[in-house]
């Protein structure tokens, strides 16, 4: 990790002897248009995950309990958790074609003739990719939601219907704030997981076209593994680590206080 | 009256599993056409021929998938291996004997889940090139253990915690060492944090592609999902086939999960507490 940190000083392709530069690397990287594309990426991957996934993953916990068929519900939910996302990204990448997808079919078959083509333009592409995470992703927060609205005790909210509060209130204003502490710690590893996601991106599109739908994950690994730009590589993973680690502090600082308190 | 304030609800989660469904069965549809069916029918329409075993007959010997099935069969099965052998003792060490720092060596090892991994991806190619062990079978177990140990040492050292200090001193008065009262009180009642841990991290180092893509080269070595990421191009190549491919190699994966989803949620949910 700290020669990661050393390395990223330098022009190094991996064989040579590294050069050192000093900050160039970094000073390239925030006038590089890829970077500058592939951080808009990453900021819409981590705005959008906070609305799908996440979000969809409270709703569909909520209304899943204590309707008929809840298990039948839940499992649809899990099935995508077991493939890797690999054959997440294979299966999407299918969906989303052109000419012979299944989304394009569909369209084809209400009556609209429009054929966007998904993973080429952009910013479809990204938000295509964000579609398959979401498929991907939506169990384990529903997971996640559906153990903390376990714990929330019947009282309270049995407390407030009786008092004439709707539904929709008691969810608001009881059941919300009980899910305080599940739902800091999905907020946080979702953000964290958009930071991370390479994957799907990798299978789908390779970063194309044109890196047009790489994130910072993605730019990283082109650089260092396919040009051989290790010095450039390592800076955008020290960056990347900076902003992955910033936003999981304050978490991670409330784990420790945790822990320490058990010892 | 109130089955119709029910209505909406039940007709949202029937879109959403429809949804859900939709990229499942259409991907089976797919791997049962054969490429003629593929290029000549929409994608609802029934393969007029039963092609899946064929489609499988063709991956196998195009793409020599049977290879790194077994690599990937050797490195979860290994490198979880290596891990409960290594997590379990640790975790032993760290709850029960109480070394000095304990907190601290446990914090050193944990913040190997906090990094993501593209930071120390450049290092650990590097170290690997100058050790030898790149695109090597025992750099992979070596790779893929040593990334699953801090969630591992994670579950085990919380598990451990719950076991009453009276069972480890009772021990201790009948004459167990350190190393006897881990392998004959501790070890007999781990089996359900094992199962967790095995699952998940067997799980895990069949479907990764980052390390696989990294640190090994050849076709014999690197693992399936590299060999499955490989065969598709920018929306390329033959769907069927990579589709056959898929559901092949995701196969023992689905298994395992019906099999054990009990382990495999709690595995799931201590993995994102963590």
């Amino acid at each position: 990790m700290f020669q990661n940190v050393y390395y990223s000083f330098f022009d190094w392709n991996g064989l040579a002897k590294p050069l050192f530069t000093g900050l160039k690397n970094y000073v390239t990287m925030f006038t590089d248009r890829v970077i500058a594309r592939s951080m808009i990426n990453t900021a819409l991957w981590v705005a959008f995950t906070l609305v799908l996934p996440a979000t969809g993953g409270l709703l569909v916990a909520v209304f899943v309990t204590g309707v008929r068929g809840e298990g039948f519900f839940k499992s649809i939910f899990f099935i995508p958790l077991t493939i890797s996302f690999v054959a997440t990204g294979v299966i999407w990448a299918y969906m989303f074609s052109k000419e012979l997808g299944v989304l394009n079919g569909l369209l084809g078959m209400l009556g609209i003739s429009l054929k966007p083509s998904w993973l080429t333009s952009v910013p479809l592409n990204t938000f295509a990719m964000i579609l398959a995470w979401t498929w991907q992703q939506l169990g384990t927060n529903m997971v996640m939601f559906l153990m903390g609205l376990g714990t929330i005790p019947r009282d309270p909210i049995e407390a407030c219907l009786l008092d004439g509060a709707s539904s929709w209130q008691t969810f608001l204003h009881v059941k919300l704030p009980m899910l305080r502490p599940i739902t800091t710690v999905v907020i946080t590893m979702a953000m964290v997981n958009s930071f991370k996601v390479f994957d799907i991106i990798y299978v789908m599109t390779r970063g194309g076209p044109y890196s047009s739908s790489e994130t910072l994950a993605v730019s990283m690994f082109r650089e260092t593994f396919t040009l051989f730009h290790m010095g450039y590589g390592a800076a955008i993973s020290v960056i990347l680590s900076i902003i992955v680690i910033v936003i999981s502090a304050a978490y991670i600082r409330r784990m420790t206080k945790r822990d320490l308190l058990y010892y | 009256m109130r089955w119709i304030r029910k209505v909406p609800l039940y007709a949202v989660l029937i879109i959403l599993v429809a949804l859900w469904l939709l990229p499942v069965v259409s991907s089976f549809l797919v791997s049962f056409k054969s490429s003629q069916d593929f290029v000549s029918q929409t994608w609802a329409d029934l393969p007029t021929k039963f092609f899946f075993f064929q489609n499988l007959e063709t991956v196998l010997k195009n793409y020599k998938l049977q290879n790194n099935l077994l690599s990937s069969l050797l490195y979860s099965s290994v490198g979880t291996a290596v891990v409960v052998i290594c997590a379990s003792m640790a975790g032993f060490s760290i709850v029960r004997l109480r070394p000095k720092f304990n907190f601290f060596l446990f914090l050193v090892i944990y913040s190997g889940t906090l990094f993501p991994f593209q930071m120390y991806l450049i290092p650990v190619y590097r170290v690997f090139n100058t050790l030898g062990l790149y695109d090597t079978r025992a750099g992979m177990i070596l790779i893929y253990s040593a990334i699953c140990i801090p969630f591992s040492l994670f579950v085990y050292r919380g598990f451990y915690t719950t076991i009453p200090r009276e069972i480890e001193e009772a021990a201790k008065l009948d004459g167990c060492g350190p190393v006897r009262s881990f392998w004959s009180v501790f070890l007999p009642q781990s089996l359900s944090p094992t199962a967790v841990v095995a699952l998940f991290q067997a799980t895990w180092i069949w479907n990764d592609l980052l390390f696989g893509m990294v640190l090994s080269r050849q076709e014999q070595i690197r693992p399936i999902m590299v060999a499955v990421a490989t065969m598709t191009g920018y929306g390329g190549g033959n769907i069927p086939w990579i589709m056959t491919a898929v559901i092949f190699t995701s196969i023992p994966t689905i298994l395992l999960f019906v099999a054990l989803r009990r382990f495999f949620i709690q595995g799931m949910v201590l993995n994102i507490s963590s």
